[in-house]
């Protein structure tokens, strides 16, 4: 592999690398718009201009390979700063320098490199600002709104409606001062894919419709999560002021969502304000219709005591089951799990909704699809759930249920369903997790309150297979819990050796009971996951996702 | 000065325009002979003969052609220049309208050496006279068998194309060009690749110059040596046209041995307009950095007129005489260049704006004292920064005006007003 100079360190790189890549690997950076690792090379925001030995012009480091030994390549001489400190002043000339209004603001390239690299005050006093009138708000579709005088030209967006989203819908228009960009006619950015062209969009020139003045950025805590929207589990940023989600911004993942994710998943997290919240664990009275009246509030020990009580006693009333969830995270569903052994029951199902086809981009090899509108089925069958729900949610298995113990209160739409909620009421005794109150959560005579995955910490198993993990951003609200901790109170109820548990602690026990998960532990999970050794497994899994995960690990 | 038109010969010879009479004339001996040569050694000989490019850059045309990569796993191309936007240019204009034939010889013989099959002839829009003559000419010598499935016999193939343009000075920028011929946005492509490379359709590509090829013909039927023996030196060889314009009393196209004097074009196009004095010249076109009266004895060849800090460019000359406010006519060219700038690349597209607006607020009589200063920091950040050489052409004739005509500027600021006795030019 041909060797590099860069400001004095020598760094080996893969032939071809281009230089804004390779300074990277000596902690050098090169400042750059237009170039972005997933779109073509353009050259044309000449931010990233560096100075090579034996070249008379300076190059733009983005469109220069390293192609063998020897190049000696300088980003801190006089030349490199001026032409910085030039190109700064370019950029702004003609900005609005709305600031103050602007959501990009706080993360924004102009700023940054500003800061960075150019000058503090403006010799541009005489002439008029260019403007495009008209054009400072325009939907360029569903999700997406262009202020063209915030725009700075380096067309990274419409490469990427070009050459990732593959729709096209954007293109540059004009020229000189002119140009601009924008949709093309009859045209409206509404790919799957669409909000991605906010984040590749290194000025606030486009902004998110959801975000749109929802917070200055400065104020959000963000925190790795994932996407609970599919079972592709993009890699997420979660960000939130004070337990309040603001957006979710995809988080690079080379192994699963490369840098996107779709406008779908970026939305999910509005049901989590949208549905009405559990916040403390609730009984139903007896004889009540379950349409909100005859509840009492009551506490984690009475209600954990109640639900321990009544599992003692269904022998010989009827089954236990327990309908599970493609949310629940992987140490939760192992609780459940080992809650469904305790009570000898084999009715432990793990419900999922279809949803249409999600697909990401990725790069070099073939996009990453689901169906599943749950992150973790896999996951949860793996850790000991799984079966069919189809006698619980269409047939009349719950009437031959003592004790029917629901999950989570959210599984899926059938928990809103009427006709699905009155199946499962025809249990003796409905017990029902969950963070959203709904008809099923009404309907149940313990409800427990527990934390939605921005509010603990846990792992899913998307459709490839490959365990990610996720924290929690903030605390959850009133008296909800994490399942885990709840689970583990309810099980040391019946035996020795499960309080004070936590994820990591679940993780690793599952870790080493589960042959796909062997060899895993909680701490050293790597920040992109890792692949689950499913193949040589034994599991109940049947789907065709399993084959084809262990065709491709084969 | 006495001296055989070469280029020029069949102007005014109506019967160039058809096959026959062009071939009366003595045309298409070159393709037959060329036809007879090994690829490689027709490369050469243009190679010998220092045929440089006339489209602007003065590269050599013979090295340009050895670039392309032997062998047939792609196809090639040839894509001649005809797009001819500069302002003051309007040279290759007349070869086409004229003479046809010859540009189409040029090609073929081209097409030969570098073993493509297909010309594309881009031809600025604007050009639909011209354009109609290279289709009726195309069209014959189809008919003729110089063009088609077999040249002149040869069994070699080349099919040519006129390909109009859309109203860009851009797309005579070479890979702006190969942008607009494929159908896209006519913007430049980063480089590398080059074109001899990765042209045209992914494929490698030569792209020349309609004047360049024009003169292959002659080289290739009359040998390297004589056109050596013509022009300044050994790397300035060759007859060379003259696009003339300004206060000349008769502007037009003038066919000169390269490195002719200025003076002596100057006395063949008649002189000043009516014998005023000469102020500035442009010597090739309007990025060319503008040169004094005093340089009025310089040769017009490529080394020498850019040992005097300026270009031979497309050699477009603009004559300039006293009454010319030098801050208008710059403040008119950075208009040019910034309605032209494709806008993909930062200091072109912000730099040639800045520029032209505040040249036109010197020239309004509201500049200030750093006006100046301010414009050649401009130009400094613009030159070798953009990504195409329209940026640096932008800063060449700003650049010229601050450094030499210091005065003028500092006389618009003084009195507030532009000292030269003409109505405000920019209204907007
Ligand atoms: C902005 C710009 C405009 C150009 N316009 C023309 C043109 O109109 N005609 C032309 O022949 N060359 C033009 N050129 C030069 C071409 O890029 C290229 O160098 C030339 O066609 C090569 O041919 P030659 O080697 O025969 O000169 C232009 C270059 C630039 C940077
Ligand atoms: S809108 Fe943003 S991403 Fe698109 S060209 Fe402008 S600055 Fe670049
Ligand atoms: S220098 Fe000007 S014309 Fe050339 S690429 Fe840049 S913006 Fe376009
Ligand atoms: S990042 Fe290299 S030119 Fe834009």
């Amino acid at each position: 592999m041909p060797k590099v100079t860069i400001n004095g360190r020598t760094v080996e790189v893969e032939a071809g690398t281009n230089l804004v890549d390779a300074a990277i690997k000596v902690g050098v950076q090169i400042p750059h718009y237009c170039y972005h690792p997933r779109l073509s090379v353009v050259g044309q925001c000449r931010m990233c201009l560096v100075k090579i030995d034996g070249m008379p012009k300076l190059q733009a480091g983005c469109s220069t390979q390293v192609m063998k030994d020897g190049m000696v390549v300088h980003t801190d001489v006089p030349e490199v700063e001026e032409a910085q400190r030039g190109m700064m002043e370019f950029f702004l000339i003609n900005h609005p320098l709305d600031c103050p209004i602007c959501d990009q603001a706080g993360e924004c390239g102009l700023q940054d490199y500003s800061f960075k690299h150019g000058v503090a005050y403006s010799r541009f006093q005489y002439e008029d600002k260019r403007t495009y009138p008209g054009r400072e708000r325009i939907p360029l579709g569903a999700n997406v709104l262009l202020n063209m005088n915030r725009c700075i030209q380096c067309t990274r967006c419409v490469r990427f409606t070009e050459e990732v989203a593959g729709t096209g819908e954007l293109g540059f228009f004009n020229r000189g001062a002119r140009a601009e960009i924008g949709t093309f006619p009859g045209k409206e950015l509404n790919n799957p894919l669409a909000t991605c062209v906010v984040d590749v969009c290194p000025v606030g020139a486009l902004t998110s419709t959801r975000f749109r003045f929802a917070e200055r950025v400065w104020y959000l805590d963000k925190k790795p999560s994932i996407c609970t929207g599919c079972e592709v589990g993009c890699n997420i940023t979660m960000e939130h002021r004070r337990g309040d989600i603001k957006r979710y911004k995809p988080r690079f993942n080379v192994e699963v969502n490369d840098y996107w994710m779709c406008d779908y998943g970026r939305s999910t997290f509005e049901r989590y304000k949208l549905t009405p919240r559990l916040t403390a664990p609730r009984l139903r009275a007896a004889g009540s219709n379950g349409n909100g009246h005859g509840y009492t509030f009551t506490s984690w020990q009475t209600a954990l005591d109640t639900v321990h009580r009544r599992i003692q006693e269904a022998e010989g009333q009827g089954e236990i089951a327990i309908l599970g969830s493609g949310f629940l995270t992987c140490e939760e569903a192992y609780l459940f799990a080992k809650l469904a052994e305790g009570a000898g029951t084999a009715q432990r199902p793990v419900p999922v909704d279809l949803g249409p086809e999600w697909k990401i981009p990725r790069h070099q090899r073939p996009p990453i699809k689901g169906r599943e509108q749950a992150p973790n089925r896999r996951g949860a069958e793996l850790a000991g759930l799984g079966g069919s729900a189809e006698d619980l949610l269409l047939g009349d298995a719950a009437s031959r249920c003592a004790v029917l113990i629901v999950a989570d209160s959210d599984f899926g739409q059938a928990a809103y369903s009427a006709e699905a909620v009155a199946k499962l009421r025809q249990a003796k005794f409905l017990v029902v997790f969950g963070w959203a109150d709904s008809p099923l959560a009404q309907a149940a005579d313990v409800a427990l309150p527990v934390a939605h995955h921005g509010e603990k910490d846990g792992t899913f198993v998307n459709v490839e297979y490959r365990v990610q993990r996720f924290e929690r951003a903030f605390p959850p609200p009133g008296q909800t819990r994490p399942a885990v901790e709840a689970l583990g109170d309810l099980l040391s109820r019946f035996e020795e050796g499960w309080s004070n548990l936590t994820p990591g602690k679940v993780f690793d026990r599952l870790a080493g009971e589960i042959p796909a998960f062997a060899g895993l532990h909680w701490h050293d999970l790597p920040a992109t996951g890792a692949a689950l050794n499913v193949s040589g497994a034994a599991h109940n899994l049947s789907d065709q996702a399993a084959e084809a995960a262990s065709e491709a690990s084969s | 000065m006495a001296f055989e038109r070469v280029l020029t010969r069949n102007v005014g010879k109506p019967e160039a325009l058809t096959y026959k009479g062009y071939r009366q004339l003595g045309g298409y001996e070159g393709l037959a002979k060329a036809l007879k040569m090994e690829p490689d050694a027709i490369i050469d000989e243009v190679k010998k003969s220092g045929l440089r490019g006339r489209g602007g850059a003065g590269f050599s045309a013979g090295l340009k052609w050895s670039f392309i990569p032997k062998g047939k796993d792609k196809p090639k191309y040839l894509v001649c220049n005809a797009d001819e936007s500069e302002p003051g240019t309007f040279k290759d204009r007349l070869l086409m309208e004229f003479d046809p034939h010859q540009l189409i010889e040029g090609c073929a013989i081209c097409c030969w050496a570098v073993q493509a099959n297909t010309t594309y002839i881009y031809i600025r829009g604007e050009y639909t006279k011209a354009a109609a003559i290279l289709e009726q000419a195309i069209k014959e010598a189809y008919d003729a068998g110089v063009l088609g499935d077999s040249v002149m016999g040869s069994g070699f193939k080349l099919n040519m194309y006129v390909h109009r343009g859309a109203g860009a000075y851009i797309c005579g920028e070479e890979t702006g060009m190969l942008e607009s011929l494929e159908g896209k946005r006519g913007q430049p492509r980063v480089k590398p690749p080059f074109p001899a490379v990765v042209g045209a359709f992914g494929a490698p590509t030569v792209i020349n110059n309609v004047e360049t090829l024009c003169n292959v013909p002659h080289i290739i039927e009359r040998g390297a040596d004589w056109f050596k023996a013509i022009g300044t030196d050994e790397k300035n060889t060759g007859p060379k046209l003259y696009a003339i314009s300004g206060h000349v009393e008769r502007p037009g196209t003038y066919e000169y041995p390269i490195g002719i004097t200025f003076r002596e074009m100057l006395e063949g196009c008649g002189g000043m307009l009516k014998g005023r004095p000469l102020k500035a010249f442009i010597p090739g076109g309007a990025s060319a950095p503008i040169l004094k009266a005093d340089q009025i004895d310089i040769k017009m060849d490529f080394d020498t007129v850019a040992k005097a800090g300026s270009m031979l460019g497309s050699a477009a000359v603009i004559v300039m005489d006293d009454t010319t406010c030098m801050v208008r006519s710059v403040a008119r060219l950075a208009k040019f260049f910034n309605h032209e700038s494709c806008g993909q690349c930062t200091p072109c597209r912000e730099g040639t704006n800045w520029m032209e607006l505040m040249l036109k607020r010197i020239e309004h009589g509201e500049g200030t004292e750093r006006d100046g200063q301010v414009l050649l920091s401009i130009c400094g950040h613009i030159g070798g920064n953009s990504l195409c050489a329209l940026g640096d052409a932008a800063i060449g004739p700003v650049q010229s005006l601050v450094k030499g005509f210091q005065d003028e500027i500092d006389r618009h600021i003084r009195e507030k007003a532009c000292p030269f006795p003409h109505r405000r030019y920019f209204e907007n």
